[in-house]
C-alpha cells in the first residue's frame, strides 16, 4: 500500500477567500527531453484531460505533427484540439502516461479529468478541510 | 429626500419598474460591497468539457495504440 499524498486547495485569484479555493495539483509533465512543472485543476466533471496550447509548446509538441483530432465540448468546442500523450508525475509516485486534448485555447487552466487522470489516480476530496489526497490507482488504503 | 417621502412614489410605480428598482438596489449594494455579479451582457466561458465522450474514446484509443507499440 502507498501512503496518500495530501495537498491543500489553492486560490487561483489569490485573495478572494474560501469560496474561491480549488483543487490544483502540482504535476511534472515530460515529453522527450522537455520537462515542465505545472499545476492542473482536478475537474471530476471533465470527461478528458485538457492541455492549454502554451504548455504543449513548452513541452516541445508541434501542432502540425499531431494528427489525431479531438472534439471538445463547452467553451472549448469552438477551437480545434489534438490528442497527445505525455508523461506525468505526481509527487514521488511513478510517472504515468497521460492523454490530453491539446487545445489551441490559451486562457484555460490545465484540466485533469476522467480520461485518463482519474483512471490513473485515486483522489479523495476533503473540501471541509481544504485538502485532497492522491494515490496511484489500486494502492489506496 | 427621506425614505418616508419615497415610499408613496415607489408604491405608485408599475410592477416592471418596481422590479427594476429592486434590481438596481441589489446591484448597487453588491458593487458597494465589492461582490462580483454576473452580467447579462457578458459571456462566461465554461472550460469543463462535460460529456465529451467522443474525445474520451479518441484519447483512450490513442493510449491503447501507444501502449501496444514496442
Amino acid at each position: 500500500m502507498t501512503t496518500p499524498v495530501r495537498f491543500a486547495y489553492a486560490d487561483p485569484a489569490a485573495s478572494r477567500g474560501a469560496g474561491n479555493l480549488l483543487a490544483y495539483l502540482p504535476v511534472t509533465l515530460s515529453h522527450e527531453t522537455h520537462v515542465l512543472a505545472v499545476v492542473g485543476l482536478l475537474d471530476t466533471g471533465s470527461t478528458v484531460n485538457v492541455l492549454p496550447y502554451p504548455l504543449g509548446l513548452q513541452l516541445g509538441l508541434v501542432w502540425e505533427q499531431q494528427t489525431t483530432r479531438v472534439h471538445l465540448t463547452g467553451s472549448l468546442a469552438r477551437l480545434p484540439a489534438r490528442g497527445v500523450i505525455v508523461s506525468g508525475q505526481v509527487a514521488s509516485f511513478p510517472p504515468v502516461e497521460l492523454a490530453f486534448a491539446w487545445t489551441q485555447a490559451t486562457d484555460v487552466p490545465m484540466i485533469l479529468g476522467q480520461v485518463n487522470f482519474f483512471m490513473e489516480f485515486d483522489v479523495c476530496f476533503f473540501r471541509s478541510q481544504v485538502a485532497f489526497e492522491v494515490t496511484p490507482k489500486g494502492q489506496a488504503h | 429626500m427621506s425614505l418616508t417621502e419615497l415610499f408613496p412614489a415607489i408604491k405608485m410605480l408599475p410592477r416592471a419598474d418596481k422590479l427594476r428598482l429592486m434590481q438596481f438596489l441589489v446591484i448597487d449594494l453588491a458593487q458597494e460591497e465589492g461582490v462580483p455579479l454576473l452580467s447579462a451582457e457578458a459571456e462566461y466561458p465554461i472550460w469543463t468539457p462535460l460529456n465529451a465522450f467522443d474525445a474520451a474514446d479518441t484519447l483512450l484509443q490513442m493510449l491503447k495504440t501507444h501502449q501496444a507499440e514496442p
